[in-house]
């Protein structure tokens, strides 16, 4: 049954990924409407198999790199959705959305079958927030990344993505973003110091994933520091936000599968 | 004065500082002398402060610069803000050109509310900035005093072990700050009960002690304790660490019973070097049937006494040589490793830590503040906001034709 809601949300995000290529290629205006639906239809069986895998293996979805995934790709298009019911201009966002979750889903169903207990370390409040937010910062950083690509787009040919806002719109969308994922990084880290403390008594041990996240908070500063303190905007600022989200994908990503952390098992796939 | 606020301010400075921390920080952490078993530095690293790069003057005094720098930065933003809020915004706020359309209904579309001539988006938000490098100073003040303040140490006990840590030899790999107590915590531990696989449900087996914990200003209890979380036993903090192994219980003539805790040296054997009461240097050594670190257990144990390039078994209760007597097996269990921290000075790190997290919210906001045009202004308004003022522009230039 888990099995079988995983494939439907895969092949309905796969259908959206179509859907929105026919908006973004061929003008055709049912496609937006069709891709966000079968976006947000999507989300019924993602629920369901991760529900189901949280009451298999006991916990949520923080183990191994399926659960991870999966749970990413789950928030990135929940985000999304409640984003463009706040400002409906982000609805063409679901042309970059749509085909992410599928490649991410693609990526996450390599591990399927790997389930694993977790330590004891893991019985803690901290790590709902520290896991919580993490997911919440990848996913504005990506939207703030969608948001950067279409204003490259619009820029060489105004006349595409018909239906998103003006490329100053998507600056500031692109900004506002990157201000939200500043702060979930920002939770993110003080909470697994919190739960650092609570486990070790220690709130900072430079693990690499660690020192990955603050140079990532880091240079997210820098970044709004370009914004407010030297006015950047526009293509610079896009290319700037394709660096810092180089920066947390190497951070959430690339670290916890290349280098030795006390991180290594949310991406343990094998 | 002003020029040293001046130079302290400028965005150049700021940003050359922030770009510091990311690279050091970042080669710093990744570098292979700082991995677990990696090489030692080469001369150039040592030279450099990259030996050790989180305590070297070169990161240190760019953590002071970057305190300095935003110290400066933060003084004066109180005004500022204050002044924004009155509608006495900076020249760097937006120009709204008068145009055929209705400038409040506008403004009001865009969310700002007001009856008079100062019109505000969020106004509370306009503090964000403030509140945000307010917490950078306390962060990088509270963690300065809370690493002098601090004080840590690790100590192992048996099974049935009591130890005061105040006493010689019970603490080791101690690591304190500058203005940390030179005495070692007045308090009495002993370990009742440990279990390294206990089973709790939803969990991997991991380890579990029962301590018993009393000292000067602290109640004697009893706690249970794991890897999850500490406990607290007045202003010091226990807390669960990895090692463990096997320990043997000896009745030594003249000195009573005395813990021996065994080391691994192999899945299925443990030992430990001892010196007899007579100076004389001996091995006490484990084997097992099964794996030590086993969950199912060790299964049959042999113990043996290595000494003079002989072997003897040992047998519970029986005697056996030991310097100028003879010792017995009393009893064989586990030890476990602890840790303890003193930690004076952390509510003000995570005092810091959320100011900037609440400053980081208000910024989430997109605060504003709208000056509608004074009789001699070629605005019809003018618009401070924290971001998006060209595309408030744009938008006001879509509201109808030019005035």
């Amino acid at each position: 049954m888990q099995s079988i809601l995983f494939w439907s949300a895969v092949t309905l995000y796969a259908l959206a990924t179509v859907a929105w290529f026919a908006w973004a290629a061929f003008g055709r205006k049912w496609g937006a409407g069709a891709g966000t639906a079968l976006l947000a239809l999507g989300l019924l069986p993602h629920a369901g198999s991760l529900a189901m895998r949280w009451i298999e293996v006991g916990h949520g979805p923080y183990n191994t790199r399926y659960e991870v995934i999966s749970a990413d790709t789950f928030i990135l298009v929940a985000v999304w959705l409640v984003a463009s019911m706040v400002a409906r201009g982000l609805r063409g966002l679901g042309v970059f959305v749509a085909p992410s979750a599928f490649l991410l889903m693609g990526w996450a169903v390599s591990t399927f079958e790997l389930k694993r207990e977790v330590p004891i370390i893991f019985k803690s409040w901290w790590l709902v927030m520290h896991i919580g937010f993490a997911k919440l910062f990848f996913a504005s950083i990506l939207l703030a990344a969608c948001c950067a690509a279409a204003w490259l787009i619009k820029e060489r040919k105004p006349s595409a993505l018909a239906s998103l806002p003006s490329r100053e719109k998507l600056d500031l969308y692109a900004h506002q973003f990157m201000i939200v994922s500043f702060l979930f990084l920002g939770v993110m880290i003080a909470a697994g110091a919190l739960w650092a403390h609570q486990s070790w008594g220690r709130y900072w041990g430079w693990d690499p994933i660690e020192t990955s996240a603050l140079v990532t908070w880091i240079v997210f500063g820098i970044v709004l520091h370009f914004r407010v303190l030297h006015r950047w905007s526009g293509r610079r600022m896009a290319w700037l936000t394709f660096v810092a989200l180089g920066f947390a994908v190497v951070t959430i990503f690339v670290v916890a599968i290349l280098v030795p952390t006390i991180h290594n098992s949310y991406m343990v796939g094998s | 004065m002003s020029r040293l606020v001046s130079l302290l301010r400028s965005p150049r400075l700021v940003l050359a500082v922030i770009a510091f921390l990311a690279v050091w920080t970042g080669v710093g952490a990744w570098a292979p002398w700082m991995q677990p078993e990696g090489p030692p530095p080469p001369p150039w690293a040592v030279a450099v402060g990259l030996a050790h790069p989180f305590t070297s003057w070169p990161f240190l005094v760019v953590v002071a610069l970057l305190f300095a720098s935003t110290l400066a930065c933060t003084w004066g933003r109180r005004a500022r803000t204050l002044a924004i809020r009155r509608g006495e915004l900076p020249p760097s706020a937006t120009r709204l050109p008068p145009r055929a359309a209705d400038l409040r209904a506008f403004l009001a579309s865009e969310g700002f509310r007001g009856e008079g001539e100062v019109l505000t988006r969020f106004g509370p938000a306009l503090w964000g900035g403030w509140v945000l490098h307010v917490g950078l100073l306390v962060l990088i003040a509270a963690v300065l005093v809370q690493h002098a303040l601090s004080d840590s140490g690790t100590f192992d006990l048996s099974e049935g072990e009591r130890a005061s840590l105040a006493a010689h030899g019970t603490v080791f790999g101690r690591e304190k700050g500058p203005l940390a107590p030179d005495a070692l915590p007045d308090l009495d531990v002993a370990l009742v009960r440990f279990d390294p696989f206990r089973k709790q449900h939803g969990y991997s087996s991991d380890r579990l002690s029962e301590l018993e914990v009393s000292g000067r200003g602290v109640a004697a209890r009893t706690e249970t304790i794991d890897r999850a979380a500490g406990i607290r036993a007045g202003d010091v903090e226990i807390f669960q660490a990895i090692p463990s192994g096997m320990a043997l219980t000896l009745d030594v003539p003249g000195m009573g019973m005395r813990t021996v805790r065994l080391q691994p040296e192999g899945p299925r054997r443990a030992a430990a070097e001892v010196t007899s009461p007579s100076g004389e240097p001996m091995r006490l050594v484990v084997d097992s049937e099964s794996d030590l670190g086993g969950p199912a257990g060790p299964g049959k144990l042999l113990v043996w006494m290595e000494s003079r390039g002989t072997r003897r078994a040992l047998m519970p209760g029986s005697p056996f040589p030991f310097g100028v007597g003879e010792a017995r097996v009393l009893g064989m269990g586990r030890w476990g490793r602890f840790t303890y921290t003193r930690t004076p000075g952390l509510w003000g790190v995570f005092a810091g830590f959320a100011m900037i997290l609440a400053g980081c919210t208000l910024l989430a906001f997109p605060a504003g503040v709208a000056r509608l045009g004074r009789p001699g202004e070629t605005a019809a308004a003018v618009v401070f906001t924290i971001r998006g003022g060209s595309a408030l522009a744009a938008e006001w230039e879509r509201a109808g034709p030019p005035a």
